[in-house]
């Protein structure tokens, strides 16, 4: 039989604020020391009070937007009432049954082209637990990561495959970096992901148990734990067994799944409102103010860039990958004012390596886009030669100086002058009758090896073509 | 005679202070002089109950280094030439429910009892900037959670100054009780239900209840979290107007705490009463409780003593001006406290939860097999008896599957409490008041012992005090006699959002209008030595 997946994905979303949701405590405490970034507030003292920082509530607010969500007027914070060390409060502050956003979907383009739209259940604001490990029979606590904002979204059971998954990861991901909303990084835990798993045989309407599996910190661990669970419930049901509501946890290194726990009864969390916490009033005022700057979204911004500058789907795809990069590309063409394409070329072959090199982003870049537009002029003008405008990139970054300052400082102007070229070839020729004989005598190969010379002599200067014709012709006359 | 320190008002002292007739020092001297005559000794972890009789045991910790330390600073600013703050030199005490740095923070639970708070709550802090001294923290129902403040993990707990066989109520009884026996001439309580305006009517003091959101909430070690207000105890209106202008107001610890700017308490309060509506209500005149057999209704009209003493003080209001409006109706009065018991308590159960001796306070010392044992050894041996009540109750309202029933019913219930608030005080309706005038107890201070034990009965000690609570608006206690044992009887007054100005200026002239009778040259007993 023919079985699909059935995928819901829950996402935890780590907000980019400066301080924490609540409390002022810097909120990125990667790399800091446990228990360095924490308050009375964030650690639950006695007698402590929430206040909620509005830089989360607008992030997530640019979230909902892009998720095509419906942002409610008025939202409520409530309180979710469970025990555990690294849960200061008793309580986690999250969003209950009227949280700030619901509904909304995410279209995502598949390998093979088409789109797949995933619907959006649940999006709310929360604050995240601490840390616990468990060292030497002791348990330790973090409580840095206490009250660090996070959004909670959900998605429907629309996903189809690991693939499909790991697809929506790569395009939340991006979307998240281009919102400047979350830094997005698995590794660091900045995005997390549980996925929940049920298969039915293809074309089926009903749902059967599912699995959810949690602890899964990469977009490859992702679609290998998938996979390897959609294997394990297929083989489950041939086998004549049938799958039951487990929680699974995804070891990594092994590449296995083990059983968390039995998830037969749900908690019962006692979800009531908040108290210490107003209600977010999201007045069409405050909306417009935050979506004054929401920018143009990856996938069309893509789709534009095929269109106005006539991109192939490949360079408006990698173009538009990272926002920095894509205001980069756009800047230079404007620039540049000739082929778009042209400055894909270079972006995409020689600043990438760049960028990929020094770890910096576009934008933070003293090779501005005005500078690359201007290295390319001057090699379609033949002012320099193509190896020294690549030459000139790095010169460029290195120094912030103009590339035009830069040539005309360490002169580096193209050689186009036939004559100067000739004398300097003859010359050379003169200097070298063994390899002319060689040459003459058949071994036409070194003809790269008299124009190395030249360029040596003109320290790159010497138009190659130039050179090439005028060695040519001096080389094949016998003298 | 002039009066002794320990008895001066507030204003009197701060005014005393500020233009160098007393110092900061002499006035701390004085008063920690008192207390070691009548407080004895302070409530302590498996204290005798029945320690000292013949005292009051307002106080859990005294911080007299801290408050000389305090007066000296006063004293010197003074001597500076700058301002030493509107309450320079005013002796104060704090319930010990509020956080004040480097004291412990007990909530009168053995949970707390080694709590050293890091931070110090904002109506604390607020007091300390002004000038003010404070002397420590005073005794309480375990958490806040009683009417006697007998429930203290800390015993002995307190006794009523003017019979010290009686309960000072709660849960600021310590509070009422210390300012009523001269222990400070100031103390910061909170009121959940009546916890500030019940003890001072048992103690014949003045208590305010002010408008939900008015005072910070911040370092108030939480109840329940919608009805919390920190509040003045005082022994005139005048000290509890000027204790409130230093404490309200907006704060950043605090998004609940309302920006309305704080009007000028003091510049009104001479104002009188004339031309202001002020209503009676039959609803605020009987109790009504579920009889603990057969849960039915029963409702019971209030003590003649206690009836008396509203009309009496209503007779002199009309005599000074105000328009008495009678037969106001407050149908849903009798809702206030199933509501409140439901609401509370689910509250109370959540913010308990962090108290699981994981980082701080009380830890078992027993050996545990795990992480659920050691919550369960240590919450099971941290709280008192009262806590535990209201975690269970608490977590049972609130679950998923009775919570319509219960909680979302009486909130819907608390709505209801406030509509009969904004019908009667609503400037265009049919009764158009500025304030309601009603009794603030059912019943006079009970004997010590009497009622503790049975909370539901105790918790009907607050019917006429909690509809306040729901609705957010603010509440007065004023002293309104003494009944024929020589107990004080309070009268309560009542006024929409952010009106107690109005509340402050009809306190005091009831005040002046009652300033010859012979119960106001009465002090209690202990007083007298
Ligand atoms: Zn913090």
């Amino acid at each position: 039989m023919e079985y699909e997946a059935i995928i819901g994905l829950e996402t935890h979303i780590q907000l980019n604020t400066e301080t924490k949701i609540f409390c002022s405590c810097k909120a990125d405490s990667w790399n800091d020391p446990p228990n360095t970034n924490i308050c009375p507030v964030c650690t639950g003292l006695p007698g402590v009070l929430p206040v909620l920082n509005k830089a989360a509530v607008e992030k997530a607010v640019l979230l909902a937007h892009a998720m095509h969500s419906e942002i409610r007027p008025v939202s409520y914070f409530d309180r979710k009432n469970y025990f555990y060390p690294d849960l200061p409060k008793g309580y986690q502050i999250s969003q209950y049954d009227q949280s700030l956003a619901h509904g909304g979907y995410l279209d995502v383009p598949m390998r093979d082209g088409e789109m797949r739209r995933v619907s959006i259940h649940k999006l709310h604001i929360e604050e995240d637990a601490g840390k616990t490990k468990n060292e030497q029979g002791r348990r330790l606590i973090d409580f840095n990561r206490c009250g660090v904002p996070l959004i909670e979204m959900v998605t429907g059971p629309d996903i189809r495959s690991a693939e499909e998954a790991a697809q929506y990861l790569i395009r939340l991901r991006q979307l998240l970096r281009w919102l400047g909303v979350s830094e997005a990084d698995m590794e660091k835990g900045h995005l997390r992901c549980d996925a929940n798993v049920s298969i039915r045989p293809k074309g089926a309407d009903y749902l059967n148990p599912k699995t959810e599996i949690k602890n899964v910190n990469s977009i490859d661990a992702v679609r290998q734990a998938i996979e390897t669970e959609i294997k394990r419930q297929i083989r489950a049901v041939e086998g004549g067994g049938k799958v039951e509501a487990w929680t699974l946890s995804w070891d990594e290194d092994s590449g296995t799944l083990s059983k968390m726990r039995s998830k037969e009864t749900e908690a019962d969390y006692r979800y009531f409102r908040e108290p210490d916490l107003l209600p977010i009033h999201m007045d069409e005022a405050w909306k417009s103010e935050i979506l004054a700057a929401f920018p143009e979204l990856p996938l069309e911004r893509r789709t534009r860039f095929m269109a106005e500058y006539g991109l192939p789907a490949y360079d408006a795809d990698l173009l538009t990958a990272e926002r920095s990069l894509s205001d980069y590309f756009e800047a230079a063409v404007s620039a540049y004012g000739g082929d778009p394409k042209r400055v894909s070329n270079w972006l995409l072959n020689d600043v990438m390596r760049m960028l990929n090199e020094s770890g910096k982003t576009a934008g933070e870049l003293r090779l501005t886009p005005q500078f690359l537009a201007e290295i390319i002029k001057m090699v379609d003008k033949g002012t320099v030669n193509t190896p020294t405008g690549k030459g000139l990139l790095e010169k460029t970054e290195e120094t912030g100086k103009s590339p035009r300052e830069i040539v005309e400082a360490e002169g580096l102007g193209q050689v186009s002058d036939s004559e100067a070229i000739r004398q300097i070839c003859a010359q050379i020729l003169a200097d070298n009758p063994e390899q002319v004989a060689r040459y003459r005598g058949g071994k036409t190969g070194l003809l790269g090896w008299f124009m190395g010379q030249v360029m040596r002599a003109t320290r790159g200067k010497a138009d190659p073509n130039t050179t090439r014709r005028i060695l040519q012709e001096l080389l094949d006359t016998s003298a | 005679m002039s009066t002794p320190i320990p008895f001066l008002p507030a204003h009197e002292i701060a005014r005393q202070v500020r233009s160098g007739e007393l110092s900061a020092r002499q006035v701390t001297e004085a008063v920690l002089e008192h207390i070691a005559r009548v407080d004895g000794i302070p409530g302590q972890l498996g204290g005798d109950p029945q320690a000292e009789p013949d005292k009051v045991h307002a106080f859990i910790t005294l911080t007299a280094k801290r408050a000389l330390t305090q007066a000296e600073t006063v004293d010197a600013r003074i001597a500076a030439g700058e301002d030493p703050g509107p309450l320079a030199g005013v002796p104060f005490t704090v319930k010990d429910i509020f956080t004040v740095e480097g004291t412990p923070s007990t909530a009168a639970s053995r949970m707390l009892a080694n709590f050293i708070a890091p931070y110090t709550a904002t109506p604390v802090e607020r007091l300390e900037n002004a000038g003010a001294v404070m002397l420590g923290k005073v005794n309480l129902d375990e958490y806040t959670f009683g009417s006697s403040s007998e429930s203290s993990a800390f015993q002995p707990s307190p006794r009523n100054p003017w019979n010290l066989d009686r309960v000072p109520g709660g849960s600021s009884g310590g509070s009422t009780a210390a300012v009523a026996a001269g222990e400070g001439a100031l103390s910061l309580g909170t009121d959940t239900a009546g916890s500030i305006r019940q003890p001072a009517a048992f103690c014949g003091v003045v208590g305010v209840k002010p408008t939900y959101g008015r005072v910070s909430r911040y370092g108030l070690i939480a109840f329940g979290s919608s009805l919390d207000v920190p509040g003045p105890v005082a022994r005139n209106v005048t000290d509890a107007a000027l204790m409130l202008q230093v404490m309200a107001g907006a704060d950043p610890h605090d998004s609940t705490a309302v920006t309305l700017p704080v009007p000028d308490y003091l510049s009104g309060l001479e104002k009188g009463v004339r031309g202001l509506r002020i209503g009676l209500s039959p609803d605020y005149f009987r109790i009504t409780y579920p009889d603990p057999q057969d849960g039915s209704l029963r409702e019971e009209a209030l003590p003649e003593a206690i009836r008396t003493a509203v009309l009496k003080a209503a007779e002199a209001l009309a005599a000074q001006g105000a328009e008495i409006v009678e037969d106001v109706p407050m149908p849903h009065t009798r809702y206030g406290i199933p509501a409140y018991f439901v609401i509370s308590r689910v509250e109370a159960a959540s913010n308990l939860h962090r108290f699981d001796g994981v980082k701080y306070g009380y830890r078992t010392s027993q050996p545990v097999a795990d992480l659920r044992e050691m919550y369960r050894k240590s919450r099971g041996e941290g709280f008192g008896v009262q806590p535990k009540l209201r975690i269970l109750m608490g977590m049972y309202v609130s679950a998923a599957q009775y919570s319509e029933q219960y909680y979302n019913r009486a909130l819907r219930i608390r709505t209801l409490i406030r509509r009969d608030f904004e019908r009667v005080f609503d400037p265009a309706g049919a009764y158009r008041l500025d304030a309601l005038l009603t009794p603030t107890t059912p019943t006079t201070a009970f004997p010590m012992q009497d009622v503790y034990g049975d909370s539901v009965l105790m918790q009907y000690a607050d019917q006429l005090t909690v509809p306040a609570n729901h609705a957010g608006i603010p509440g007065l206690s004023l002293p309104g006699g003494l009944d024929a044992e020589g107990l004080p009887l309070g009268i309560q007054l009542l006024g929409p959002d952010f009106s107690e100005s109005t509340l402050f200026r009809i306190g005091r002239a009831y005040e002046k209008a009652t300033a010859e009778e012979a119960w106001r040259a009465t002090t209690p007993k202990i007083v007298h030595g």
